[in-house]
């Protein structure tokens, strides 16, 4: 073979080396946002960062949540750089996760759920940050939060976490069987389920004593029920197919169907897993201690 | 000729009467609870069908008569929200009739899904059952959502 062959051939197989490998990667970045978007379903977030009107965008913000300690009025989590996480770094987004901070250093609110996500690991954290960037970046400045004067300054939030909040990443229990742990990963870290279904203290820290025993005050004169297997005040008649059914179409055993704010979770969320993460929740549900 | 004409006039306006549908004067309440015994009544159809579609218990032929009492309660919703009928434990919400049209799409949308439904069973295909009961229970699920008080 000539030189100017083996130039030839080199070429060819660089060209075919690098088309390869661009190949793989963008495979694996397409994997990776798709694992994305499916957690991004599973942790809630396009429930509460999607304002309540008709037509509003995905993930945009704007939505009011109403507390006992004001309305929180949801950022806009599109990848648009001036009111939106376009500037984020990997690193911003993990913090904010884990620890409740903004890039500026500044203390969130737990009306966002990170003491819940606190448990999400790396891996799905930057999954989730990969879809959310794969998005449209949408201009949309949210309002600010409407809060009493004691609350209107982040050290109030700064002052909170100093009190109730513990970080750390969820540790599966190896005497409990991979279903179950998968369940108690997404009931108490990705989909947050306790932020609505455990009651909160004076200064809204959830009760770890009454975990999904119900909230009476869940804002806008709703509340949310007992979920915990009580066969009186909870869902201890109803059997692991009933809740993974409840999760899948929101239809209660007796045929009728939720509404309100758990209609938005199953629309949004729990309809969107799979059978086996839906029934990995009941799992993990029904072998709570009754309260 | 008079008498014979009197007489036809006399036939005619009796059948007419009877073959008028009869206006019952229905009053709030009775709109009402007849609209929550359709409701206790479709309640009933999801739940056993969703038992027998789960696998739950098997299908002795209940399944075709569910989804016929599904399409049939459900075609009947139409008639049963009469204005003025939030009285009591009614938990209809005043959008259904500041909103007809967007009622009446979800209405159809329900409607469509039973529809569907019949067809699936008729077909003996567990997964097409499996996947239109479950169009038909996001579309109930969508209408209580937005029509109804919402419930813990």
């Amino acid at each position: 073979m000539t030189k100017k062959a083996n130039r030839r051939v080199a070429a060819c197989a660089a060209t075919l080396l690098f088309s390869t490998l661009a190949t793989a990667a963008t495979g694996a970045e397409d994997s990776l946002v798709a694992k994305g978007e499916y957690l991004v379903h599973a942790g809630g977030c396009v429930t509460c960062h999607t304002a309540d009107e008709e037509g509003a965008t995905p993930l945009a913000g704007g939505r009011a949540l109403q507390s006992p300690f004001g309305t929180f009025y949801t950022p806009n989590i599109t990848p648009d750089s001036e009111t939106g996480i376009g500037n984020w770094s990997d690193e911003d987004f993990v913090r904010a996760l884990w620890d409740g901070v903004n890039p500026d250093g500044d203390d969130y609110f737990p009306a966002f759920p990170y003491p819940s996500y606190t448990g999400v690991s790396r891996d799905d954290a930057l999954a989730i940050k990969a879809y959310l960037f794969s998005v449209e970046p949408v201009a949309s400045q949210t309002p600010e939060h409407d809060l009493p004067f004691y609350m209107s300054s982040r050290v109030a939030a700064g002052a909170w976490k100093l009190s109730y909040f513990d970080a750390g990443r969820f540790v599966p229990e190896p005497q409990q069987s991979d279903e179950w742990n998968r369940g108690a990963y997404l009931v108490r870290h990705l989909a947050h389920c306790g932020e609505c279904h455990t009651s909160r203290g004076r200064l809204g820290a959830l009760q770890a004593d009454a975990e999904l025993a119900g909230n009476p005050e869940l804002g806008e004169e709703e509340s949310a029920p007992n979920i915990t297997p009580h066969k009186e005040h909870g869902i201890g008649r109803w059997s692991v197919s009933d809740i993974e059914y409840f999760l899948d179409i929101g239809m209660l055993p007796d045929g009728d169907f939720t509404g309100g704010a758990m209609g938005a979770v199953i629309e949004d969320n729990t309809s969107r897993l799979t059978r086996e993460d839906r029934l990995a929740i009941a799992t993990y549900i029904k072998s709570l201690s009754p309260r | 000729m008079q008498t014979k004409l009197t007489g036809r006039l006399v036939i005619l306006v009796a059948a007419c009467g009877l073959a008028s549908p009869i206006f019952a004067d229905t009053t709030a309440e009775d709109a009402k609870d007849y609209r929550i015994s359709i409701m206790t009544v479709l309640r009933g159809h999801i739940g056993a069908t969703s038992m027998t579609v789960r696998g739950l218990v098997d299908d002795h032929g209940q399944l075709a008569a569910h989804a016929d009492g599904l399409a049939n309660g459900i075609a009947e919703l139409q008639y049963v929200f009469q204005e003025g009928s939030v009285v009591d434990d009614s938990e209809a919400l005043p959008v259904i009739w500041e909103q007809p049209e967007k009622f009446a799409a979800a209405i159809k949308k329900a409607e469509d899904a039973t529809v569907a439904f019949k067809e699936a069973v008729g077909s003996g295909d567990s997964e097409a059952i499996g996947a239109a009961f479950r169009n038909v229970g996001m579309s109930c699920r969508g209408c209580h959502d937005d029509f109804r008080v919402a419930h813990d």
